[in-house]
């Protein structure tokens, strides 16, 4: 025992004595997330677990006996894990089509574009332009003549969410097949199997891998997201997250609020920890693709191609219908009553609006800057260096992404409302919870293209005499600086649109578009909505573009080096 | 100060942790290092090569034991403050930057003023044979160009150590046997202290000035290449090192330095024990000993003009051009190889031949059977 805390000991005193930037950059970064990510979560179990100084379950125990909030439980569970099964289906369909049909090059562009859309979207676009041709008055119901259809409660949650979230199960999927060897394609056929054969016993066995973590992704996106069931959930299909949004907002019962964040906490955790098993087997498809000739995938059999070919048509026309009616709604003056042209909502946004703009637009570029170099830091030293602690240094690191927004909203303004920590209406709450929740694409982009770097080059730069710091910003930073830029992307887009954690952080003094977006949807302005949101989407689109352009200039100048010395050895 | 070795390794050793338990990857190792020597580590994979190597570098810490360079205790001393320059297995040379920028990056590091730098490195490039290649990029120079610019790039900052990890293992088979020459002149030139490691014998027996044999992890044996063909002092080392028939024979007497054996066909062989330090404490008569016999130490002829020897059967005969390898099966089922050098018109036992072995016992040495 004493041993072993005398070799803990003696380790730490060599890390600081070999590397001392290392030691420096570790005491600040664990003194971060003491602050915005350890003392939220811990206390918000105190708010959830101490009844007058005492631990008890009597919190969660009032929570449970409400039969309403039990019903959010399940309404929460049922919905994740149905949206989790749609989202994957129409993913995989997609990424089947884009990458094993012979679908033209702009076919698939276009399919391509249909699943970046909502990528790039605040999350209740779809839920908005689902009321707006679904719901009272709506569009669609109006033109088909149907009365008596409600858009509110789990079905329209469930197309909203399914819409909103499949993109990402498109994203996992089609990497996975794009790796599988086309080998395995001509093996199967040349040993006379048929293509259905093929399909069931080579393509889908080698992309469960894929299929699981885009299932355990959607899962715990939906489980966490705020924003369309509170537009389409309705009162007769609560939901925890919305549950607890309105505890805290409307009864300002934070006790109450932070119980139900509780018990969102404990599935999305263990969908966290699942996803890290299903990643840390590794995937066997890489394996394969070794030897021989890049040849073309087989391709489908004829009838699954068809549906396939239909699946895709209906969805993508859908999608597109629905962002056309966005931007048709926030031009017309009150939507399906007076249908005549106006600038009207645009002049509001420009007016009205203006302070959110720029309030979001700042709030954003601070949080990307900030969380970019965050983000570099940590997935360096995660996948560089051996400290004591890295596991749990790496655990912490994610915990705020891995758990819910709503989950991170109420921690931080239970843990920020009291000095000597009263953060609540400033700025820096803002972009503490954007940047240590969204940072983690950041982080994994960047121990990704570590991973492809070979350590020795770091070594070498040591070995000539260059300090820990300079290595870092003359060999590391330039080579993965690509990689640190999609991060980056990600990161702004992210801070543009999310809404599930910030929106009990705003204040007065700042607010955001999509908060706004929010108002306006609950005080049925509908027009005014689609305007917002049409703002927010060319101001995300536009900076994305920038962000690519940067991507497509930095690639161009080092990894193509980097790229061609790979193919040198 | 200076010390009369460059580097001194005293009981080092590298514990890993593996899934429960502990992996000893460097076991108790020590190594005294003369200025100016090449010592070049050999041992088969896995044995704790680089691992070794690496400790001395400073990438790895040494679990326990220390290491000192010029005299001076470096056992924790971070990397870029050792003075060491380490050429490595893939180059790593720096993608992003030219073949200038890569030559002066230490040099750079250090602050050394541009025309200082500018004149270094083109001396340096100048040495390795690339003066006009400066401006290049990495992924534009062949592969041992690439190796030039690594030199270059290490010796232009004067380390009083060269640390290299199996340097020429990436390049083709050529270039490799004209590269282990032009190191080998290069860190005689500039009588610079070398620690190199391979798992090539070959290599290491024709650039070390003493070589260190390691097994699992711990130094089977350190010597000149010469000590070690002919005075291998373990069985491994033995077989590691050249070809080597390894004969298990009784042994019927033994004196202070020489072990006598019984033949199988009567008659006795007398040899050195390697492992001798004067009296020759590991064998006893009657115990069954290990004689290395070098095939070239081999005779073979036809059985009927033999007067003595072992009797034997060939099984392959293969020409060689300047000698012959021969396959052959004593009485008892033991292989054994053979090579003897050719001459024009002489017979070649062909396949089948009942030959007798003539051993020179002059040139082989007994030792124990482990
Ligand atoms: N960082 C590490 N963690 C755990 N085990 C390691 C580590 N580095 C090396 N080892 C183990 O230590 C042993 C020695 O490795 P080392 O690289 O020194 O061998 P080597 O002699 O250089 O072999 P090779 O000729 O294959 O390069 C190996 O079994 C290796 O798996
Ligand atoms: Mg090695």
């Amino acid at each position: 025992m004493a041993e072993g805390y005398r070799g803990m000991k003696k380790q730490r005193f060599v890390l600081l004595k070999k590397d001392p930037a290392l030691f420096s950059t570790l005491v600040i970064i664990w003194v971060l997330f003491g602050i915005f990510i350890f003392l939220p979560v811990f206390r918000l179990l105190l708010a959830a677990f101490v009844v007058d100084g005492k631990p008890s379950f009597a919190n969660l125990a009032a929570v449970m006996k409400t039969s309403y909030n039990i019903r959010a439980l399940y309404g929460s569970l049922l919905l994740a894990t149905t949206v989790g099964i749609s989202g994957t289906v129409l993913g995989y369909i997609f990424a089947l089509a884009v990458t094993r049909t012979t679908l033209p090059r702009w076919g698939k562009n276009i399919l391509s574009a249909i699943t970046i859309l909502p990528l790039i979207s605040p999350p209740f676009t779809s839920s908005i332009s689902l009321t707006l041709a679904l719901g009272p008055n709506g569009m669609l119901l109006q033109l088909f003549g149907i009365e008596n259809f409600t858009i509110y409660g789990f079905w329209g949650t469930w197309l909203s969410e399914t819409l909103t979230y499949f993109p990402i199960a498109f994203m996992v999927i089609e990497a996975i097949l794009n790796t599988m060897s086309a080998n395995l394609d001509d093996a199967a056929l040349s040993l006379g199997s048929t293509k259905w054969r093929l399909f069931r016993t080579v393509t889908v066995p080698l992309s469960l891998p894929g299929i699981a973590n885009s299932f355990l992704l959607v899962f715990g996106a939906s489980l966490a997201d705020f924003a369309t069931p509170l537009i389409l959930g309705g009162h007769s299909f609560p939901v925890l997250p919305t549950e607890a949004y309105l505890l805290i907002t409307g009864l300002f019962d934070l006790k109450g609020g932070a119980s139900l964040s509780f018990l969102l906490l404990v599935p999305a955790l263990i969908v966290f920890l699942m996803q890290r098993l299903v990643l840390g087997r590794k995937s066997f498809v890489s394996v394969t693709g070794k030897s021989g000739a890049r040849t073309v995938f087989s391709g489908l059999p004829v009838s699954l191609s068809v549906i396939i070919g239909i699946v895709c048509t209906i969805v993508s026309a859908f999608v597109i219908y629905l962002y056309a009616i966005i931007l048709w709604g926030s031009f017309v003056k009150v939507w399906s009553v007076n249908n005549t042209f106006t600038w009207e909502h645009y002049a509001y946004v420009f007016q009205h609006g203006k302070k959110a703009i720029l309030d979001t637009l700042a709030i954003a570029l601070v949080s990307t800057v900030l969380g970019s170099i965050l983000g570099i830091v940590i997935g360096y030293v995660t996948q560089r260096k051996t400290f004591p602690g890295k596991r749990f240094f790496e655990f912490g690191s994610l915990l705020n992404y891995a758990l819910p927004g709503t989950v991170v909203g109420i921690a931080y303004i239970i843990a920020f409302n009291q000095r000597p920590l009263l953060l609540t209406g400033t700025m820096t709450i803002l972009v503490a919870a954007y940047v240590f929740r969204y940072y983690a694409t950041g982080i994994r982009a960047v121990s990704a293209s570590l991973e492809q770097i070979d350590p020795a080059l770091e070594e070498a730069s040591l070995s000539l005499g260059a300090g820990s710091v300079r290595t870092f910003t003359h060999v590391t930073i330039p080579l993965i600086m690509p990689a640190v830029l999609s991060g980056t992307r990600y990161l702004f887009i992210h801070c543009m649109t999310a809404i599930s954690a910030t929106i009990f952080l705003v204040s007065v003094h700042w607010t955001l578009l999509t908060t706004r977006i929010l108002e306006s949807m609950t005080e049925l302005q509908f027009s005014q909505a689609s305007a917002f949101s049409i703002v927010l989407i060319l101001i995300v689109f536009a900076g994305d573009a920038i962000m690519r352009g940067l991507i497509k200039l930095s690639s161009m100048k080092f990894h193509q080096s980097v790229r061609e010395v790979a193919h040198h050895e | 100060m200076s010390s009369e070795f460059a580097l001194e390794l005293s009981d080092v050793t590298k514990i890993f942790a593996k899934d429960r338990g502990e992996f000893r990857a460097v076991d108790n190792v020590n190594l005294q290092v003369r200025q100016g020597e090449m010592v070049v580590f050999l041992g088969p994979s896995g044995c704790g090569k680089t691992t070794t190597l690496r400790m001395v570098a400073g990438f790895e810490t040494p679990s326990s034991g220390a290491i000192r360079i010029q005299g001076k205790d470096m056992t924790t001393v971070p990397v870029n403050k050792r003075g060491i320059g380490f050429v490595f297995q893939n180059y790593a040379l720096f993608p992003h930057m030219s073949v200038f920028k890569n030559v002066s990056y230490g040099l750079k590091a250090r602050g050394e003023g541009v025309e200082a730098i500018r004149n270094k490195v083109s001396a340096a490039l100048e040495l390795v044979g690339l003066s006009g290649s400066g401006d290049k990029f990495p992924n534009q120079l062949s592969g041992g160009e690439q190796q030039r610019v690594a030199l270059a790039r290490v010796i232009v900052m004067e380390p009083s150590l060269l640390l290299m990890d199996e340097p020429l293992s990436n390049l083709d088979a050529k270039l490799r046997l004209h590269m282990r020459t032009e190191i080998r002149k290069l860190q005689k030139h500039l009588g610079i202290t070398c620690m190199y490691v391979t798992h090539d014998q070959a290599e290491a027996l024709t650039m070390a000035d003493r070589i260190v044999v390691m097994n699992r992890g711990k130094v089977e044996q350190v010597g000149t290449p010469f000590d070690l063909y002919n005075a291998p002092r373990s069985l491994f080392v033995a077989d590691f090192i050249g070809q080597a028939n390894i004969v298990k024979l009784p042994v019927v007497a033994v004196d202070d330095v020489n072990v006598t054996a019984a033949i199988p066909e009567g008659g006795t062989l007398t040899a050195r024990c390697a492992v001798s330090d004067g009296e020759c404490t590991p064998l006893r008569k009657g115990d069954v000993a290990a004689l290395i016999v070098r095939p070239e130490s081999v005779g073979v002829e036809f059985a009927d003009r033999a007067e003595k020897g072992i009797r034997a059967v060939v099984i392959s005969a293969i020409f060689g051009g300047s000698d012959v390898e021969y396959q052959v099966r004593l009485a008892d089922g033991s292989m054994v190889k053979a090579s003897v050098p050719y001459r024009n018109g002489m017979d070649i036992c062909r396949e089948g031949s009942r030959v007798s072995l003539v051993i020179e016992a002059a040139n082989c040495v007994f030792l124990p059977v482990t």
